[in-house]
């Protein structure tokens, strides 16, 4: 069959060429947005994420993760008690002032952790061994906070809180969403260099034994151990995602210029669609009047459409794979996971069928005369 | 094929108004016409006269105001919109004057779209679409586009074009009028052997006068009414 859709369009290169843009833009930055803001939302939650904790036990009325407060370590044992509990562990979280080599002070968020269980440790180490947190005041950052932290490297020393520290190893993937960088080194390292008081914890961790539920230990923990909250590793993970992503509007902006690029996509689209249907009515109209019925025409308008929606979500995925890879080199994250870009090009096709509607109504109330005039 | 001498098209007291109380115009006012299969019958009459307002109503692209119109036996003229699109495939060929061949789409393209539109599916479509384009001359030049092609061998891939599905009727709105005379009359000949040899309506809008010899029959129409004209 000829398809008079996919003739019309490669026949008038330049309109083509401006529909595609119009719609790779969207593309473009619908899906950077969305893998920006997975990224992040995945990011600010990715120390509860990497733990094999199943439950959190932390200050009351926490509002996330970064806001760690501490409390006594006392109630360490008492959740330890608490049947159903496999194991439970300290773990800090605080802040502290970074001394670069050109002595400026960068804020960091020290993590300190269990050596002797591991629990809550970097998960990839890609230089030097974890163990060696246990060596006084070893810490280990993230390689891409690197030129950040002012490239001090491994077995280099510097200060955190006025404190002398020494660099053992880095990891990959830690990297922190408010910016201040992670130092993972020992429970106890981390005390000494923090503002924390000795005989406090952050957060306690929490496994879940077998045969009980995370809702089950939980609501137990709740009810033996006073003045703390206590959460699953989801519902922790989600509270903080939360918190940024909606109570201080980040997520919001995010997903606004996605929904912008959204809006921007449909408007070119379906300008072009329109402004083409207008410079072929006389054909529409002579296609009704040598037969063809509405629906053939809507066919054809719809046809259109899907070519310049699957052409463009092709352009634009490329286009969007160089900003992806962009981003990689400054160490910034994208998440686009399958069922994210299935959804984006769904989404393309509706915008473009979307764009259709004007050109739609346009045929249906063609006039027959036109086909006369010459 | 359709019979000689059988009635094909039948309008009767057909009238169109167009707007409505003091700004009505009736464009065609009490039209009453017989007209039979294989014949070549010309309208002809000034601007404004109401010419392509019945070639419309003939093909039921309108709905009359009054009246009705009969194609072979089906009253066409009260039929739902939607299933107006079947009667055109089914059984009217256009014609126009400027040709209107879809410009994305080379000569071939152009008749096969339509019989795409009949009914016809892949290799048959492409081959029938060949034989048309070669009754007309065209066999050449089935793979150019409208814009290689010169004024008189667009038209005769419209009349290919009408001519797809073998519809029974041929309505064409001055399809001389954009040609030169020469060019012309070879446009004329093509229709007046399908009216004669193959046994179609051949009904013809045209102001051009170097052509009427071709006519079996030439209908006057001036301020939307119909007159006798010159008969075969």
């Amino acid at each position: 069959m000829v398809s008079i859709a996919r003739k019309n369009l490669f026949h008038d290169k330049v309109r083509f060429a401006v529909a595609l843009a119009g719609i790779s833009f969207a593309v473009v930055l619908i899906t950077v947005q969305i893998g920006v803001y997975l990224a992040f939302r995945s990011n600010v939650s990715v120390l509860i994420d990497h733990t094999e904790a199943d439950i959190w036990v932390t200050a009351h009325g926490l509002e996330n993760f970064d806001f760690g407060r501490p409390f006594s370590e006392k109630k360490l044992y008492e959740v330890r008690s608490v049947p159903g509990v496999a194991w439970a562990e300290k773990y800090l979280l605080a802040f502290g002032y970074w001394k670069t080599p050109s002595g400026s002070q960068e804020t960091v968020q020290m993590v300190g952790f269990d050596p002797d269980t591991m629990v809550g440790a970097p998960w990839n180490i890609v230089a030097g061994n974890p163990q060696d947190v246990k060596y006084f005041n070893s810490v280990f950052y993230d390689e891409a906070e690197t030129n950040r932290l002012g490239n001090i490297p491994i077995g280099g020393e510097t200060e955190i809180n006025s404190r002398r520290v020494r660099v053992a190893g880095m990891v990959r993937g830690a990297r922190s969403f408010i910016q201040s960088p992670y130092i993972f080194t020992s429970f106890n390292n981390a005390l000494n260099l923090s503002f924390v008081n000795k005989g406090n914890t952050v957060y306690v961790l929490v496994k879940v034994a077998p045969g009980y539920t995370s809702q089950d230990v939980k609501q137990r923990i709740r009810e033996t151990v006073k003045d703390v909250e206590v959460f699953t590793s989801s519902e922790f993970s989600k509270k903080t995602q939360d918190y940024w992503m909606i109570n201080t509007g980040t997520g919001v902006a995010l997903l606004a210029v996605a929904l912008m690029g959204l809006v921007i996509g449909t408007v070119i689209v379906a300008n072009t669609i329109y402004t083409s249907t207008a410079e072929h009515i006389k054909e529409f109209g002579t296609l009704k009047a040598i037969g063809a019925s509405n629906w053939d025409l809507y066919r054809i308008i719809i046809e259109q459409a899907v070519i310049n929606s699957v052409i463009g979500f092709a352009v634009g995925m490329a286009m969007s794979y160089l900003v992806v890879q962009g981003f990689k080199r400054g160490h910034l994250q994208i998440l686009l996971p399958t069922p994210v870009l299935t959804g984006i090009f769904i989404l393309t096709v509706l915008m473009c069928l979307w764009s259709s509607v004007l050109s739609i109504f346009k045929v249906t109330r063609i006039d027959p005369a036109l086909v006369f005039k010459s | 094929m359709p019979i000689a001498t059988q009635t094909v098209l039948r309008l009767d007291h057909v009238s169109k108004i167009y707007g409505e109380g003091e700004s009505a115009v009736e464009a065609v006012h009490d039209v009453s016409l017989d007209l039979e299969a294989g014949r070549f019958i010309f309208l002809m009459g000034p601007s404004g006269s109401g010419k392509t307002t019945l070639l419309m109503l003939m093909g039921c692209l309108l709905r009359p105001t009054s009246g009705t119109v009969h194609i072979f036996d089906e009253e066409v003229s009260s039929l739902a919109e939607a299933r107006l699109p079947r009667v055109r495939r089914e059984r009217v060929g256009f014609i126009f004057q400027g040709f209107n061949l879809f410009p994305a789409l080379t000569a071939l393209e152009n008749v096969e779209a339509t019989l795409n539109l009949k009914g016809y599916r892949g290799e048959a479509a492409r081959v029938e679409a060949g034989n048309l384009l070669a009754r007309v001359g065209l066999e050449k030049r089935v793979d150019h586009l409208p814009e290689d092609l010169s004024g008189g061998e667009k038209q005769r891939v419209a009349v290919a074009r009408a001519l797809a599905g073998n519809p029974p009727i041929i309505l064409a709105d001055e399809p001389t009028g954009m040609l030169d005379s020469k060019t012309g009359r070879l446009i004329s000949e093509i229709l007046r052997d399908l009216a004669h040899r193959e046994g179609r309506l051949v009904f013809m809008v045209s102001h051009d006068f170097r052509i009427t010899s071709f006519a079996d029959e030439i209908l006057r129409i001036e301020d939307g009414c119909l007159k006798e004209g010159d008969r075969d």
